[in-house]
């Protein structure tokens, strides 16, 4: 029960800190309290200009939209997938979980010094709610296409009723406001136009308001956007020596590709830098070496948020034989016993990439299922596999062949210029090869790609696909869109109906575990669900990279080493960062 | 004049229109769209997709789109960015008139190196020094920019191992990316102008070095024609010195072309600097374009080409003016 979703811990706990401000815990940086110090100017880098500083348009993050919604009611730390309260002074669970009390504490300010108010709160639900915003929250307002509400129920208190019992509703509570006087009004007046006119890259920075720890002072397209400590954050934000946050005077994003930004790092210009790739640690190791930079990297933090397989298409009318090879388990299997990982993570990753199993990203391990049926390299046993398929006999070039001397012959795609994915298609087509298994690899442009991946119906426009999802919570990492038979991200089958008794088991059991609100029964649900996957092989997962950081030296409040990773959880907080 | 002037601008308009119609279609051969890419996310449901597509005219046949877009065209609007919701022209300005700038300062580099190079070749044919020239400049003009741009970024972190050893100095000679420092906006007008002066060396280097092959070649070749005309022989019967005739009597017609060459800025700004503004990190044309294709942002792509076919347009009109101007033997009617 070590991470009972809805904690009545916490809430005991958050109603007995009346009205302070959230104490950001220790043990989220190295750095012991009280010995941080204040000052300094943190530089890092971005890749691209932000497209809009309006918080609730908004179709990806961008840093200056994510310094305006910082005052999320509810937040997951970086040592644990917990829910605790941020904003949130306090918050109470029904016992069907469906309906959430929420108090907010009474110290929260906006960069000008105006208290946060439920009010604002509520004018983000209802923006966010209004499809002709056009904003990236709207659908996680959904369960199951039935919306969730929320009401304001008294000075600093609202109400948030969901459809059903749902792993997914404390998601939904990682809720930011908006400034009620500015959007919300012009919400009120002009519609959602209105609010789309507003604070476009053009604005006066002095405009804007943040709830973040800094707020932007300038903005240079294709440079850089400066940013000044935001003196009211620490009216709700101290760490456990009761500094008020955060320690820096000010952050540089400088806007600059990945090459770009790492000739910065090695000029001294950057303090931050993730990189790509071994080759950049090198450079950054050789320069650290020679002295020309004072730096520390650190190679392999965790693996990346995001997952790499290949998918066979099921839907193939117009080619009968070939889906009903793809639709032939020990066919598939054979196929994930050529998947060659340790070949793909040494030759493709230079050592570093993980091997996946499940659909499950590997920074997420709590949620993989470790003892999962696994397909190692294993060409022999894909033989006997493919012999029980059928196909044992072969051809006068050496191919296997069924009785009525067909062959196994497909195209594997991927999308062009990621030439990580064009060497794992074509290290499996040698291996299939090597068998006599006839797999051209192919590169299409990514959209193409995509399209034919979410083609639907019963004759697709592919046959074998190697590419990658991103995405998704640290709350039940089983999507729906993914892994029910009508989720349009179902890539093997988007006939709209299960076609194997294990899918519809599948999708029972997605189901079953959203609604299971105890984390470790979920998470044996999850397990199961991992372990049928597994035997169906519809989706041959192979490897993840690795993601890597390199810091300058004077730079400090990193996470401890153990709770460092990749993204969502990242290598540091902004608040406890600060200049040695 | 004014009639031939008159006469080009009006055959601008269905080349303009040709060219706006060409990239729209090819803009759309392009498989999926904006919305394609967010497809990819578990958490986004299919009714948002649709939506979306809506929202943008997406959903609408091809035919329409252009239709919408060349009508606000003619009013001077050149669309919205899907990506950043607000008009194209906002989103292009700033990178057009960066890229300028360092168009601008290359070619007075390219000027300022290819004439006397020229002038030297010309007078010193066959030489040594004739010879290492043209190496020099063929070199420039066969690398690749923005390798060459790489390389030179890796000649300074080289040179600053060295300073620092010999010397102790550690900063780096000049900038390897961006177009300002850090604290730009608090300088004095005038030690912004330096400070971007100051990020233009390296880029304009190399994009000036690409053309300087090509420049210093025909320079080469016009000034020893001329050296060997009569007007010169006369010049020298006179008693002129070499450095007046040089200078004065064979670079003036010598560099005619050239002038005329001025009216080519407009369109070289098409491509923007190229690739080197990516690996400068210099916020011109390429990126923001580059960005604009691997989103799909149509109409900021579509924005970037029809400002440049009109520059290519104007700068063509433009060149043939000059030409008029700066040789008299050219008369339009």
């Amino acid at each position: 029960m070590r991470r009972l979703f809805l904690s009545l811990a916490f809430a005991a706990l958050a109603t007995f800190a009346v009205a302070n401000p959230f104490v950001w815990p220790a043990g989220w940086t190295v750095t012991p309290p009280g010995e941080a110090e204040y000052g300094g100017t943190l530089s890092t880098g971005a890749l691209s200009d932000p497209r809009t500083f309006q918080p609730v348009l908004q179709s990806e993050t961008n840093e200056v939209t994510d310094m305006m919604q910082y005052a999320t009611l509810l937040t997951q730390g970086p040592d644990s997938d917990e829910w605790i309260p941020y904003a949130a002074e306090s918050f109470t669970v029904s016992d069907d979980g469906t309906v959430i009390d929420v108090v907010i504490r009474e110290s929260l300010r906006w960069s000008d010094g105006e208290p946060i108010t439920v009010e604002d709160y509520f004018a983000s639900y209802i923006l966010q709610t209004d499809p002709d915003t056009g904003s990236n929250k709207y659908d996680s307002w959904f369960l199951n296409d039935v919306q969730i509400t929320m009401e304001i129920t008294g000075e600093r208190s609202m109400r948030f009723t969901f459809p059903s019992t749902d792993r997914l509703a404390f998601a939904g509570l990682a809720h930011f406001p908006v400034r009620d006087d500015i959007l919300g009004e012009a919400y009120r007046t002009g519609g959602a136009d209105a609010v789309n006119a507003l604070w476009g890259t053009e604005t006066d920075p002095s405009e804007l308001v943040f709830d973040g720890p800094f707020m932007l002072s300038g903005f240079q397209p294709g440079e850089r956007l400066i940013w000044v400590r935001n003196p009211y954050f620490g009216s709700w934000n101290v760490d456990e020596a009761g500094n008020e946050l955060p320690f820096l005077d000010g952050m540089i994003h400088r806007i600059a590709d990945g090459d770009a930004q790492l000739n910065l790092f090695l000029a001294g210009e950057l303090d931050l830098f993730g990189p790509r790739n071994l080759d950049d640690i090198g450079v950054i190791s050789v320069a650290i070496q020679n002295g020309d930079i004072d730096a520390e990297v650190i190679e392999g933090i965790g693996a990346a948020g995001s997952s790499q397989f290949i998918v066979f298409n099921w839907n193939l009318e117009r080619d009968p034989f070939l889906q009903n090879v793809f639709r032939n388990v020990n066919f598939r299997q054979a196929m994930w016993h050529l998947v060659d990982r340790e070949a793909i993570i040494e030759l493709v990753y230079s050592g570093a990439a993980e091997s996946m199993h499940t659909n499950v990203y590997l920074n997420s391990p709590f949620w993989v299922n470790e003892d999962v049926t696994t397909y190692d390299y294993d060409p022999e046993r894909a033989l006997e596999l493919l012999a029980r398929a059928g196909f044992s006999q072969r051809d006068g070039q050496g191919y296997l062949v069924d009785a009525e001397g067909r062959r196994i012959s497909f195209t594997l795609a991927t999308n062009a210029g990621n030439a990580q994915r064009e060497q794992i298609t074509q290290i499996f087509a040698e291996d299939a090869q090597a068998i006599g298994v006839d797999v051209t690899p192919t590169a299409l442009d990514f959209s193409l790609l995509v399209d034919q991946l979410l083609s639907s119906g019963d004759d697709r426009p592919f046959e074998a696909i190697l590419i990658g999802l991103t995405g998704g919570g640290r709350d039940w990492p089983f999507g729906d869109s993914v892994l029910t038979c009508g989720g349009f991200l179902h890539m093997f089958n988007t006939s709209g109906e299960c076609i194997t008794a294990t899918e519809t088991l599948i999708e029972q059991l997605v189901k079953q575990g959203r609604q299971t609100l105890d984390t470790d029964a979920a998470r044996e649900i999850g397990f199961e669900i991992q372990e049928l996957e597994a035997q169906m092989a519809p989706i041959l997962y192979t490897v993840s990279p690795q993601v890597h950081t390199a810091f300058a030296s004077r730079l400090a409040g990193e996470h401890p080493r153990e709770i460092m990773a990749g993204a969502p959880v990242g290598t540091r907080q902004l608040p406890l960062t600060h200049i040695r | 004049m004014l009639p031939y002037i008159i006469r080009r601008f009006f055959h601008l308009i269905p080349t303009f229109l040709g060219a706006t119609l060409l990239a729209f279609l090819i803009s759309q051969l392009v498989p999926g769209d904006f919305v394609t890419q967010r497809a990819l996310e578990p958490n986004v449901r299919q009714e948002t997709i649709d939506r979306m597509r809506a929202q943008f005219g997406l959903d609408q046949p091809v035919l329409v789109q252009y239709v919408r877009w060349m009508g606000s065209l003619v009013q001077g609007d050149l669309g919205m960015s899907f990506s950043s919701n607000q008009p194209v022209m906002n989103v292009i300005r700033r990178p057009i008139q960066n890229s300028l700038y360092l168009v601008l300062f290359a070619t007075i580099l390219l000027w300022m190196m290819a004439i006397p190079l020229g002038v030297f070749s010309a007078v010193r044919q066959y030489t040594f020094g004739d010879q290492a020239v043209s190496a020099v400049s063929y070199f420039g003009l066969a690398i690749p920019n923005f390798f060459f741009a790489q390389v030179l970024v890796l000649g300074l972190f080289l040179f600053r191992g060295f300073t620092r050893e010999t010397f102790g100095y550690s900063s780096l000679l000049f900038p390897v990316a961006g177009m300002t420092s850090n604290g730009w906006e608090n300088f004095t007008p005038w030690h912004q102008f330096w400070d971007i002066m100051w990020h233009m060396i390296i880029p304009g280097f190399v994009i000036a070095t690409a053309s300087i092959a090509g420049f210093t070649r025909v320079l080469r070749g016009q000034m020893i024609e001329y050296l060997g005309s009569d007007f010169i022989r006369t010049a020298r019967a006179k008693g002129l010195g070499n450095r007046s005739i040089t200078y004065k009597h064979a670079l003036r017609p010598a560099i005619i072309p050239f002038i005329a060459g001025i009216g080519a800025l407009l369109p070289s700004l098409i491509g923007g600097a190229g690739l080197v503004e990516i690996v400068m990190a210099w916020p011109g044309i390429t990126p923001r374009l580059l960005d604009a294709i691997q989103r799909q942002d149509i109409y900021v792509v579509l924005g970037f080409l029809v400002i440049s076919s009109l520059l290519l347009m104007i700068g063509n009109l433009i060149s043939d003016l000059l030409l008029a101007v700066a040789d008299p033997r050219i008369r339009y009617g």
